[in-house]
C-alpha cells in the first residue's frame, strides 16, 4: 500500500514537470501554428542555467525560489530572442518546413550547451531542506514532490486565468482562430507571436528548472523530454491546456507504475498509451478537430512530369552514377551505394508526404523493419540474397497495412505522431527481443551472395533496385492511381463526390511507402552485413523527413536531390567535432532560402528564367 | 418515376433538430430550388441526400433503390453529381486533370498503377470543359481559377458521371448577377437535354424565381411551402420568414 | 477627403488586378464598388486595408498616406474591414468577438459599444454568450460588422454584406447601413447587385479589369441605362 501510494506521489511530481513542458508547447501551437520540436532545448537550457543559477546562490529555500524563477525568465528571453530571430521569417512557410528549422535550432542549441556546460551530467548538491520529507497519515512523503505536485495545477489555474480574463488572453484566443483578422482589426501580431513564444519558453525553462534537483542537467533532456511533451500535447488534444494537464497526468502515473512493475515495458509505454488513446479518440482527450487555421492556406503549383532538360540531366547523372565505380575509390563507393539507398528512402516517403498529404515521422520503422527481414531471411532461413530483397518489401508492406487501417483515418500532426509512435514500439522490440534481434549488438554477418560480393557489383545492385524503385514509385504518381491520391490530398470531400475511396488510396500509398523504404532497408543490410535497432531509431526517421524536406515535397525530383545532398553532406562537411551546429545552422539556412525546398527553388528559378526567355 | 425521392427525414444535433420532417421528390429533367433562412436546415438537408450525413430517421430512394446513409462514393457510381457551397477542386492539377481525374475514378480506373494517367480520356475532358465554358482555360492549375470559373469547373467534374441527379448547394454564390443566369441556364439546358434531376439551394431571388420549375421553402426544419415559383412568391408566410422585400 | 485613392496598382504573384484605380470618398458618404466577378472589387477592399501590398499608388486617409502599410496600423489609423467570409472567431462568444475589436475612442466620434451595438442589431444582444460556431450566417454577419465597429473605424469597408444571406437578413443589413449613414458614417462598400446598392449609396463606381470605368451619383447611374448594360449587364 505505502509503495503504491509513494509511486503514485512520484508519478504526480513527474506528471507536474511535464504539464509545464506541454503547456508552454501547446500554447506555442495554438497561436503560432509551429510545432515546436526545439521546445525540449528550451527545457534543457532551463535546467543547465538553473544549475549555473543555484550552484552559485546560497543554498536556502527563497534564493532557491528566485533562481528557479531566474531560469525561467532567463530561456523566456531566449525563446523571445528565437521567435524574432528565426520563427517570425517561417510562420507563412509549410508547417513541415517549420519543423525543420526548429530541429536545426536543436543540433544548435545542443552544440552550445556543450560547449557551454560540458559533456558532464550536472546535478546539484541538494540542501538538506530539498531532501526533507513530510509526514501525512503515518506516511513520509518527500517534500519536493509535494511542492512539484501543487505547481502543476497552481500554473494550469495561472494560464486559465490569464487566458480568460485579461485583454492579452482574449487576443491570443482570438489569434489562435483567425490570426489575420486580429491584425485586420488592430492588433499588432507580431508583439501578441513574441509574447505567446516567451510564455512558453519561460514554461519549459520552468520546467527543466525544477526537474533538476531531482536529476542532473545533462545533454540528453531535450529529445527525451520533446517526444514525452509531444505525446502528452496530442494525447490532451492539441491546443488543450485541460487536455494536455489531464495526459499529463495518465502519462506521468502510468509510467511511474510501469517503472516499478514491468522496468521492460517503459520505454514503449508513453507511445502505447497514445496510439491507444488516438485509435479511441482521433483527436486527444480534449481536441477538436484541427481547422485548418486562417491565413496560411497556400495552392500548390501542380506537379508537371520532368521537362526535356530535366530529363537529360537526370539521364545524364544516372550515367555518371553507373559509371562512378570505374572511377571511385572503396570509400566514395561505399556513400554513392548509401546515397542510393537514401534514394528510394527518401522517395517512399514522399509518396506519402507528398501527393498523399500524410508526414510521417516514424518512416525508419519500415526501413528497419526490411532490413531485419532480411537478416531474418539470412540467418533464420539461411536463404540467399534474392529471397532477403523479395522478403523485405513485403514484410514491410504487410506490416504497414497493418499499421496504416489505424493511421490513415487521422491527419496532420496526430497523423504523424500516430506514425511515431508505432516506429517507437518497432524499435523496443528490435531493442529489447534481445533473442532473435540480437537487441542493441544488432544482427551481422548479413552478406551478400557471392556474385554480389565485390564493392562495385553491390552497388551497382543497390543502384538498379533503389533508383529503379524510386522510378517505379515515380510512375505510379503520375498514374491514375496518383492523380486519385493527389486528389484526396487537396479536396477529400470532392474525391469522394466524384467516386475515389479516399481511406483506401491513402492506405495504398501508406503500404507503398512502406514497402519502398522497406526495399532500401534490406539493400543497405545486405550493402552492410549488418542490421541494428538504431535503424528504427527516431534520428533515422528524421533523416528521411530532413532529405524530403531538403529536396522539396511538391517535387518529384526533390527526393532524389535531396537523398543525394543529404548523404554528402553527412559524409564530409559534418565529419567531426560540432557536426551539430553546422548542420543545424545550414538546416535553418536552407530552409529561411528555399522556403519550397532545393529542388522547389530551383524549378521556380528556372521557370523565371524560362519565362524571361519566352 | 421520380429520380430522387426523401421522406420523413430527420437529423438532430445534440438538442437542436435540424430537419424535422422532410419529404421531397425531384422528377426528371426538372429544376428543384430549396430556399429558406440561413440556419434553416437546408445544409443538413443536403448533406443527408449527398450521403456526407446519415438521416436519424426516414429514406432516401434514387430510382426506387434505397441509399439511405449510403457514402457518398457509392452515390457517385450511382449517378449523383455534386457540387458545394464551398467549391472544393484539386488545386494542385490543371483544369484539365481535375476533370481527368474525375472520369477515372467514375469509370472506376483510380486503381492503376502504371499508365500515364494525363494521356486518359483527353478528349472527353475537354468535351465536359467546352460545355461548361472553360476549354480555354484548361491547362491553367485549379488553384489560381476566378471563384465563377471554379463553380463551372465544379460543374463539368460533376457530370463527368452522367449523372441521373445534380446536387448543388448554393452553385451561383459569390458569382455577378450577369455569370448567375450564365451558369443556371447551362444547368438547365442540360437538365432538359438529358432528363437529369437537378436540386439546388439558392439565396439569389432571381435564380430562383428564373430557374427553378419548383420551388420548397424549408424554415426551423420544415418544409412551410411548395409549389411553382409563382405561388411560392405569393405565400404570405415564406414572405414574412424568407424574402421580406425580395418579393 | 475622408479617404482618396490615387492611381493605386496591387496583384497576386504575377497577376496584375489592379491597374491604377483612383476614387475619393467624402466624410458621410456611402461608396458602392460596383463591377463583375474578378473585376477588383474584394482586391481594392484587400489592397486598402494592406492584406495585400499594393505595387504603386497613394492612399490618403484623413491625410495620412497609408499605402504599404501593414494591416494593424492601417486599422489603427481608421480604417475598418468586414470580410466578405465575415471571419467571426468560432470559439470566443458574441461579446467575447466585440472585445476583440475595441479599440480607443476617435476624436470627432461617439465611441462604440456594445451597447448601442446591441441596439444596431437587436439580434445579437441576446445571443451575448453565444459561441460564434453556433449563431446563423445572417447573425455572424451582424457580428463581424459590429466587432468591426468596435474599434471606431473612420471609414467602414462593408465586402458584399448580403452574399449567401436570405433575402429578409439582406433587407435588415440594408436598414443597418442606413442607420449607420444616418449616424454619419463612411462607408466603403463592395457589392454585386445593383439592387442592393442602389438601396443604400450615394455614389458608385465601376470597375472592370482593374480600372474604373464610371464613376458618378447612384441615381444617375440607375438613369444610364447603356452604362449599366455596358458595365454590369443588368
Amino acid at each position: 500500500m505505502d509503495l503504491i501510494f509513494l509511486q503514485l506521489l512520484t508519478g504526480l511530481a513527474g506528471a507536474s514537470t511535464l504539464f509545464l513542458v506541454a503547456a508552454g508547447l501547446t500554447v506555442i501551437f495554438g497561436v503560432t501554428r509551429v510545432v515546436n520540436f526545439s521546445h525540449g532545448s528550451l527545457y534543457m537550457l532551463g535546467a543547465f542555467i538553473a544549475w549555473s543559477l543555484l550552484s552559485r546562490l546560497p543554498r536556502e529555500p527563497d534564493y532557491f525560489v528566485l533562481g528557479v524563477l531566474g531560469a525561467a525568465v532567463a530561456t523566456a528571453v531566449i525563446g523571445a530572442v528565437l521567435e524574432v530571430v528565426l520563427l517570425r521569417r517561417i510562420y507563412r512557410a509549410p508547417e513541415l518546413l517549420q519543423l525543420l528549422a526548429t530541429f536545426g535550432v536543436v543540433l544548435v542549441v545542443q552544440d552550445v550547451a556543450l560547449w557551454v556546460w560540458g559533456p558532464v551530467d550536472l546535478s546539484l548538491p541538494r540542501p538538506r531542506w530539498l531532501r526533507g520529507a513530510v509526514e501525512i497519515a503515518g506516511l513520509r512523503f518527500p517534500f519536493y514532490d509535494l511542492v512539484l505536485i501543487v505547481v502543476g495545477p497552481a500554473v494550469l489555474g495561472g494560464l486559465l486565468l490569464l487566458f480568460h480574463r485579461t485583454r492579452w488572453g482574449l487576443l491570443v484566443r482570438a489569434a489562435t482562430q483567425d490570426r489575420d483578422m486580429v491584425a485586420a482589426l488592430g492588433v499588432d501580431q507580431r508583439v501578441l507571436f513574441t509574447s505567446v513564444f516567451a510564455l512558453g519558453a519561460g514554461l519549459a525553462g520552468l520546467g527543466g528548472a525544477l526537474a533538476l534537483p531531482q536529476g542532473s542537467a545533462n545533454l540528453n533532456m531535450d529529445l527525451s523530454v520533446i517526444a514525452e511533451a509531444f505525446v502528452v500535447v496530442v494525447v490532451g488534444g492539441m491546443g488543450s491546456l485541460g487536455g494536455a494537464f489531464l495526459a499529463a497526468l495518465l502519462i506521468g502515473v502510468l509510467q511511474a507504475f510501469g517503472i516499478a512493475l514491468v522496468p521492460k515495458i517503459t520505454l514503449v509505454l508513453v507511445f502505447l498509451v497514445m496510439a491507444a488513446v488516438l485509435v479511441v479518440r482521433p483527436h486527444g482527450l480534449l481536441g477538436k478537430p484541427q481547422a485548418m487555421a486562417r491565413g496560411e492556406v497556400e495552392a500548390l503549383a501542380p506537379i508537371r512530369p520532368a521537362g526535356p532538360a530535366l530529363q537529360v540531366l537526370g539521364l545524364v547523372a544516372l550515367l555518371a552514377a553507373i559509371l562512378a565505380p570505374f572511377v571511385a575509390g572503396p570509400y566514395l563507393l561505399s556513400v554513392l551505394t548509401e546515397a542510393a539507398v537514401a534514394v528510394l528512402f527518401a522517395a517512399s516517403l514522399h509518396v506519402m508526404m507528398g501527393p498523399g498529404g500524410m508526414a510521417s515521422f516514424g518512416h525508419a520503422a519500415w526501413f528497419g523493419v526490411g532490413a531485419y527481414a532480411a537478416a531474418f531471411a539470412a540467418k533464420g532461413l539461411g536463404a540467399g540474397m534474392a529471397v532477403g530483397l523479395l522478403l523485405a518489401p513485403f514484410a514491410a508492406g504487410a506490416l504497414a497495412l497493418l499499421v496504416g487501417a489505424f493511421v490513415v483515418r487521422m491527419s496532420g500532426v496526430y497523423l504523424a505522431m500516430l506514425t511515431l509512435a508505432f516506429a517507437q514500439i518497432a524499435w523496443a522490440v528490435a531493442f529489447q527481443w534481445v533473442e532473435v534481434t540480437g537487441g542493441d549488438n544488432g544482427v551481422l554477418g548479413v552478406w551478400p551472395d557471392g556474385w554480389a560480393a565485390d564493392k562495385p557489383t553491390m552497388y551497382w545492385l543497390a543502384l538498379l533496385l533503389c533508383v529503379g524503385g524510386a522510378l517505379v514509385l515515380r510512375r505510379a504518381l503520375f498514374a491514375p492511381f496518383g492523380f486519385a491520391l493527389r486528389a484526396t490530398r487537396d479536396s477529400a470531400l470532392r474525391a469522394e463526390a466524384i467516386g475515389l475511396d479516399a481511406h483506401r488510396l491513402r492506405l495504398a500509398a501508406f503500404v507503398l511507402a512502406g514497402a519502398g523504404a522497406g526495399l532500401s532497408g534490406a539493400v543497405f543490410a545486405y550493402a552492410k552485413g549488418s542490421v541494428f535497432p538504431t535503424y528504427m531509431a527516431i534520428p533515422h526517421s528524421v533523416d528521411a523527413l530532413v532529405t524530403v524536406l531538403l529536396g522539396g515535397v511538391q517535387t518529384m525530383a526533390g527526393p532524389v536531390v535531396g537523398a543525394v545532398t543529404f548523404t554528402v553532406l553527412q559524409s564530409w562537411l559534418l565529419m567531426g567535432d560540432f557536426w551539430r551546429i553546422k548542420l543545424g545552422l545550414l538546416i535553418i539556412a536552407l530552409v529561411l532560402a528555399f522556403p519550397t525546398g532545393i529542388a522547389g527553388a530551383a524549378s521556380a528559378v528556372w521557370d523565371r528564367w524560362r519565362g524571361r526567355a519566352a | 418515376m421520380s429520380v430522387l425521392v426523401a421522406e420523413g427525414l430527420r437529423k438532430r444535433f445534440g438538442a437542436n433538430e435540424a430537419v424535422a420532417g422532410v419529404s421531397l421528390a425531384v422528377e426528371p429533367g426538372e429544376m428543384l430550388a430549396l430556399i429558406g433562412p440561413n440556419g434553416a436546415g437546408k445544409s443538413t438537408c443536403f448533406n443527408m441526400l449527398g450521403g456526407q450525413l446519415r438521416p436519424d430517421e426516414g429514406a432516401v430512394r434514387l430510382g426506387g433503390q434505397d441509399v439511405t446513409g449510403m457514402a457518398p462514393r457509392h452515390l457517385a457510381h450511382l449517378g449523383v453529381g455534386r457540387t458545394f457551397q464551398i467549391t472544393a477542386s484539386f488545386a494542385s492539377m490543371t483544369v484539365r486533370e481535375n476533370v481527368q481525374t474525375a472520369l477515372l475514378a467514375q469509370k472506376r480506373q483510380a486503381w492503376r498503377f502504371w499508365q500515364a494517367a494525363d494521356a486518359q480520356h483527353v478528349g472527353l475532358a475537354e468535351g465536359l470543359l467546352a460545355r461548361v465554358g472553360m476549354a480555354s482555360q484548361a491547362e491553367r492549375p485549379a488553384g489560381v481559377l476566378a471563384y465563377g470559373d471554379l463553380k463551372r469547373l465544379e460543374l463539368a467534374m460533376a457530370l463527368a458521371g452522367d449523372p441521373v441527379l445534380l446536387l448543388m448547394d448554393e452553385p451561383t454564390a459569390g458569382m455577378a448577377p450577369a455569370e448567375r443566369a450564365a451558369l443556371m441556364a447551362l444547368v438547365r439546358g442540360i437538365a432538359r437535354d438529358q432528363g437529369v434531376a437537378v436540386l439546388f439551394t439558392e439565396h439569389d431571388m432571381d435564380v430562383v424565381f428564373g430557374q427553378a420549375d419548383r420551388v420548397l421553402v424549408l424554415d426551423r426544419g420544415r418544409l412551410i411551402a411548395q409549389g411553382t415559383p409563382e405561388a411560392v412568391r405569393a405565400d404570405p408566410r415564406v414572405r414574412a420568414v424568407y424574402l421580406g422585400t425580395a418579393a | 477627403m475622408m479617404l482618396q485613392v490615387e492611381n493605386l496598382h496591387a496583384g497576386y504573384g504575377g497577376a496584375k488586378i489592379l491597374r491604377g484605380v483612383s476614387f475619393d470618398l467624402a466624410a458621410g458618404e456611402v461608396l458602392v464598388l460596383l463591377g463583375r466577378n474578378g473585376a477588383g472589387k474584394s482586391t481594392t477592399i484587400k489592397a486598402l486595408m494592406g492584406l495585400l501590398r499594393p505595387t504603386a499608388g497613394r492612399v490618403r486617409l484623413a491625410g495620412a498616406d497609408i499605402a504599404g502599410w501593414e494591416p494593424h496600423r492601417i486599422a489603427r489609423a481608421g480604417l475598418g474591414w468586414v470580410p466578405e467570409e465575415r471571419r467571426v472567431f468560432p470559439e470566443l462568444t458574441v461579446a467575447e468577438n466585440l472585445e476583440v475589436g475595441r479599440r480607443p475612442a476617435r476624436e470627432g466620434l461617439a465611441p462604440w459599444t456594445p451597447e448601442r451595438l446591441f441596439a444596431l442589431f437587436p439580434n445579437l444582444a441576446e445571443l451575448r454568450q453565444r459561441p460564434g460556431a453556433r449563431i446563423s450566417g445572417g447573425e455572424q454577419q451582424m457580428v463581424a460588422i459590429a466587432r468591426t465597429l468596435m474599434g471606431n473605424p473612420r471609414v467602414l469597408l462593408l465586402d458584399e454584406p448580403g452574399e449567401g444571406l436570405a433575402p429578409v437578413i439582406v433587407d435588415l443589413m440594408a436598414e443597418a447601413i442606413l442607420a449607420l449613414k444616418r449616424e454619419g458614417a463612411t462607408v466603403l462598400l463592395a457589392e454585386q447587385s445593383l439592387a442592393f446598392a442602389s438601396r443604400v449609396a450615394d455614389r458608385a463606381v465601376i470597375l472592370e479589369t482593374g480600372r474604373i470605368v464610371w464613376d458618378g451619383a447612384i441615381d444617375a447611374l440607375l438613369a444610364d441605362t447603356g452604362a449599366r448594360a455596358r458595365h454590369l449587364q443588368v
